[in-house]
């Protein structure tokens, strides 16, 4: 009797466990700013004098990491005219306020000196040009490797703070 | 009579010279160059070594047997790993550097000075925007940026020539 009972309420249980995962998804999209398509734009460098291979390189790494966090549908580079017609279109734009310079010899040989790092400011806006998101983030080149190694820290750092904030 | 002698001579020369001038600039455009692509180029992965030419107005990496084109007439700005020295650490550039917050002349150093670097940022055929990154051996990113330029690319700081030119004529005149 109580086995019957059991697999009674366990069947119940099985039965309403697919009901519940929208509502999960329905409670996160609560939180969470609602985007599917996303415009990232040229990092600009007159303003800080920033050297065009980091430029290009936040640029690229910061398309590469949103890809791979899959967070939106689709991730617009600069300038594509397939953005125009996307629905839910919002646009990321990051500007340097903050670069201190590193050495690479130093990081390797002393491992506590020499480290580079890059403060950006990063804002999403909607359709409508309303500001949506604005984190400061820092990219750090600690030990070994190259100095645009902090682009690709900062990147991948912004595409996590997104995933956090954003779904599709 | 003597001038349309010196006419005709004139002329026979340049179409006589004229192909030689065009192969010898096609061979030099031609030639390979030894570089890594750091990263940028569409269907390769970060670091990856290989060739770089410049030939027929295009831009080419050839990685195996794998390669990636880019239209010279499509590259929005071209630079220089030496480009960036200058114009942030250098002449043209200290004042700027001195003015500007969080002391940007520091950036020099991020730079490696054993490779020289090219950077293009170009636009795809839908428009979209592309940045990549080259590391070649040394004075051979001015080479190639000059063939590009040539070719029809744009860039935002000039060429050492032309900023060298630029700082003799005044002199010249007085």
């Amino acid at each position: 009797m109580i086995r019957k009972v059991r697999n009674v309420l366990a069947f119940c249980i099985l039965l309403t466990l697919p009901g519940t995962a929208p509502l999960v998804c329905a409670q996160q999209a609560k939180t969470k700013i609602k985007a599917s398509a996303v415009e990232v734009k040229m990092i600009p460098s007159d303003e800080l004098l920033l050297p065009a291979e980091f430029q290009v390189s936040l640029y690229e790494n910061l398309i590469d990491q949103l890809w791979k966090k899959r967070v939106f549908q689709t991730v617009y580079r600069d300038g594509d005219q397939n953005a125009r017609a996307a629905a839910d279109l919002t646009t990321l734009e990051c500007t340097v306020i903050k670069l201190k310079k590193g050495n690479e010899t130093l990081r390797e040989v002393t491992t506590i000196a020499g480290a580079t790092s890059m403060t950006l400011r990063c804002e999403f806006r909607d359709n409508d040009g309303n500001s949506l998101w604005v984190r400061e983030i820092t990219g750090k080149v600690r030990f070994f490797g190259a100095s645009l190694k902090a682009t690709y820290d900062f990147a991948k750092k912004t595409a996590d703070l997104v995933d956090k904030d954003f779904c599709s | 009579m003597i001038s349309t002698m010196k006419v005709v001579v004139i002329v026979t020369v340049l179409l006589l010279c004229g192909p030689l001038i065009s192969v010898s600039r096609g061979q030099q455009q031609q030639t390979a160059t030894p570089a890594v692509q750091v990263i940028g180029l569409a269907g390769l992965k970060e670091n990856t070594k290989g060739q770089l030419t410049v030939a027929d107005g295009t831009l080419s990496f050839t990685h195996d047997k794998q390669t990636v084109d880019v239209s010279a007439s499509s590259i929005e700005d071209v630079v220089t790993g030496r480009d960036s020295q200058r114009v942030i650490g250098g002449t043209l550039g200290t004042v700027a550097s001195l003015a500007a917050p969080y002391g940007t002349g520091s950036a020099l150093p991020l730079l490696r000075k054993k490779v020289d670097t090219l950077t293009i940022q170009y636009r795809d055929a839908i428009g979209g925007l592309h940045g990549a990154i080259f590391t070649m051996p040394v004075g051979k990113a001015e080479t190639i940026k000059k063939e590009l330029i040539a070719w029809g690319a744009r860039t935002s700081i000039p060429l050492q020539a032309e900023i060298d030119k630029m700082m003799t004529t005044p002199k010249e005149n007085k």
